[in-house]
């Protein structure tokens, strides 16, 4: 089932809407999810004084489908917390989208901003635009990033995109910002785009493993190159990513040799960058 | 004519406390023992004076400055209060309180300058030391980053660099001073080692240095312009110090990705101290900027950038520091205390506050000031008023009062006080 939201006016102060899941909307009624509280600077004030609403809405959460029919790039935590269902956001999101989630989908076709994915532990996330900085991240002090699931870039990614990242994957088509997957303790990132400086700084091993497909712009001196190879498992997870993730650049290095490099040295740790060799 | 002792010096972090201040017919007329900043803020601080204040440009009585103040903060929905560095403790306590009474989002000068060394110390931790500890032990010391010959005067004299101490008893001679910058200072002519880097390379620097420490051969001939065999030596160097100390300043936490900057320093740290005694002090700016973390950190948790707007507080850089909320066009009223953001932050984030309410507590026209639609003067902390304040090594220190102020000026703390009461009767009680 199918619940629409249209937009009614571009907020000067950016909404907090984290009742935006399908976990809270599965089993009322819309009259009263019009009334769900969200937090614009210190007010509390009602969701319908934001979105016109109409639909259905289901019993059970894996049910339901949110769509926002346009830009929601004020509105914060969107899918914060889902545990399933779907989310289709028709234009841009704002910051902390899907953070802390556990499963079900959420796609954005425009732009997605900061703290997408942050925390999140299940569940897949696409960004068909591109997103801002700490995509699948910590949040500041914590010492887990994402732990599970699945986030999917189309575009560019920021800066300290999936620091502390502890398990699960990250997709990024398009360029990555400087320190992607610094502090990795698990986990994989794939670049289809350039990556920047200070990829995987403080990587701490643990199985991460970062895969640049287009180069880094300059990898850190403490990651110790080992050997030029074709490793079996990347082929499985290329055709993972070509056939499950339908991400189609996949296919391009089924037969491609990768160096490796293992570090980060400073830390002792035996994380893995892959650089294609093509 | 009346001499004060033991007065401290409300200029930078390293708040010298041993000035002497001759005062006559409630003027200041000498100034003994402080540096060429500190003589300047003695003798000139009735320069460009606030002596009224103003609501829209029109000379107005306190009173109803706070009352317009207290009615903009009390309706507005994103308010932000910033500043703080540059005032005592009482008013950054109060400050606080007013945040948590109007809902708002209040930030310290911190966010632009050693936020990243608060995020890095918030989530591993700053293997710190008194500043009397490093002049009486410290034979290694190292400056990254940071010229306290422009910044921090008295600091290679008093605690770093010359002073004779217990177990440094000849002085200079005891101690192997390093300086690692993008150019040449007036710092690097006087230091044993000066390794001139390449900008923005700090971190791959910092990163081959602690492979080095953990024993690691790097392959690559030299790391941020420097060879690696003078790596080699300083990492070789830094393990046998008896007690080495690294100083870092906005050389390293504003060059490019400054978080992870100051969180490899500290970790290089943090390994050293398997060979050795080791610590790593930031060289904080305000004089009491470590202080507004301080008394933020115990009062709400956090140490800046925090929100109250939903009745708690809550922390994240990047979402509520005061140049990101503006540059969003977020907040809706601003409140500037004792600091002078028009000057210092970006255009985009200016712009922004040119086009709300904008309240402004300091003692001198600056240019906030002059943009602001309310300004209300204040007495000058450590002159005209006493108060608390951090030292860069995290030691509170008492700020004497040595004049009096002008009739009618009042310190930040009994300003912020009336605004909170007013705001207080205009919200109900609340």
């Amino acid at each position: 089932m199918e619940v629409f939201l249209k937009p009614k006016v571009k907020p000067l102060i950016p909404v907090e809407a984290e009742v935006l899941t399908p976990d809270r909307f599965a089993g009322m009624k819309l009259s009263e999810i019009e009334g769900l509280p969200v937090y614009v600077g210190n007010r509390v004030e009602k969701l319908s004084d934001y979105f016109e609403l109409e639909g259905s809405i289901s019993e059970k959460p894996a049910d339901q489908q949110i769509t926002i029919l346009g830009d929601a790039s004020r509105i914060k935590y969107i899918g914060y917390g889902m545990t399933a269902g779907r989310i289709l956001v028709e234009g841009g999101a704002g910051m902390h989208l899907g953070s802390h989630m556990s499963g079900g989908e959420i796609v954005v076709k425009g732009n997605a901003s900061d703290w997408a994915g942050a925390e999140m532990s299940g569940g897949l996330i696409s960004i068909l635009g591109n997103t801002g900085d700490l995509l699948g991240s910590a949040y500041r002090g914590s010492r887990e990033g994402m732990t599970g699931g699945c986030i999917i870039v189309k575009g560019n990614a920021g800066i300290e995109s999936g620091i502390f990242m502890r398990r699960g994957t990250i997709v990024v088509e398009g360029e990555i910002g400087s320190f992607a997957g610094a502090h990795m303790n698990g986990g994989a990132i794939f670049i289809f785009g350039k990556a920047s400086r200070g990829v995987g700084a403080e990587m701490r091993g643990n199985g991460s493993m970062i895969v640049c497909f287009k180069g880094v712009d300059s990898l850190l001196p403490t990651f110790i190159y080992n050997t030029i190879y074709k490793p079996n498992f990347m082929r499985i997870y290329l055709k993972f990513l070509f056939n499950t993730l339908k991400i189609d650049k996949a296919g391009e290095y089924f037969e491609t040799p990768f160096k490796r490099y293992v570090g980060d040295a400073a830390v002792g740790g035996d994380g893995e960058i892959f650089i294609a060799e093509t | 004519m009346e001499v004060f002792s033991d007065v401290v010096c409300p200029f930078c972090g390293c708040l010298c406390d041993d000035l002497e201040i001759t005062v006559e017919n409630n003027k200041i007329i000498k100034t003994k023992n402080s540096c060429a900043i500190s003589l300047s803020k003695f003798m000139h601080h009735e320069d460009n004076r606030l002596n009224y204040p103003t609501v829209d440009g029109r000379r107005t009585d306190l009173v109803e400055a706070i009352n317009e103040s207290a009615k903009i903060l009390a309706s507005a929905k994103r308010p932000l209060i910033y500043g703080l560095s540059s005032t005592e403790c009482e008013a950054i306590n109060r400050s606080i309180e007013l945040a948590e009474l109007i809902g708002g989002v209040i930030d310290s000068t911190a966010s632009v300058c050693h936020g990243p060394t608060i995020i890095t110390e918030q989530s591993i931790g700053l293997i710190k030391s008194t500043l009397g500890e490093i002049k009486n032990r410290a034979d290694l010391i190292i400056f990254w980053g940071s010229n306290p010959t422009e910044s921090h005067l008295r600091h290679l004299t008093r605690y770093s660099m010359f002073p004779t101490g217990l177990f440094t008893p000849e002085g200079r001679k005891n101690r192997f001073i390093v300086a690692v910058d993008v150019r040449k200072t007036k710092l690097s002519r006087i230091v044993d080692l000066f390794l001139e880097i390449e900008p923005n390379k700090d971190f791959e620097l910092i990163s081959a240095l602690r492979a080095i420490v953990r024993g690691v051969k790097i392959e690559a001939e030299q790391v941020s312009g420097i060879p690696i065999n003078i790596l080699k030596e300083l990492a070789e160097r830094m393990k046998k110090a008896r007690f080495g100390v690294v100083f870092y300043g906005l050389g390293l936490t504003q060059s490019e990705m400054g978080d992870m900057n100051v969180n490899a320093a500290v970790g290089l740290v943090s390994d050293l101290n398997h060979h050795t005694k080791f610590v790593i002090l930031p060289m904080r700016g305000h004089f009491n900027v470590a202080g507004a973390n301080t008394v933020s950190s115990w009062l709400s948790g956090y140490p800046f950038a925090i929100d109250y707007s939903r009745g708690y507080s809550r922390y994240n850089p990047g979402e509520f520091t005061a140049v990101d909320l503006l540059e969003r066009k977020e907040a809706d009223a601003a409140l500037i205390i004792a600091s002078d953001p028009v000057a210092h932050f970006p255009a985009s984030a200016v712009e922004h506050l040119t086009k709300i309410p904008l309240i402004t507590i300091d003692q001198k026209v600056n240019m906030t000031t002059l943009l602001s639609r309310i300004v209300i003067p204040a007495a000058t902390v450590g002159i005209e008023a006493d108060g608390t304040a951090y030292r860069m090594d995290g030691i509170p220190i008492r700020l004497k009062k040595i004049i009096e102020p002008s009739e009618g000026i009042l310190p930040d703390s009994e300003i912020l006080k009336m605004m909170i009461d007013k705001i207080r009767v205009l919200k109900g009680g609340y």
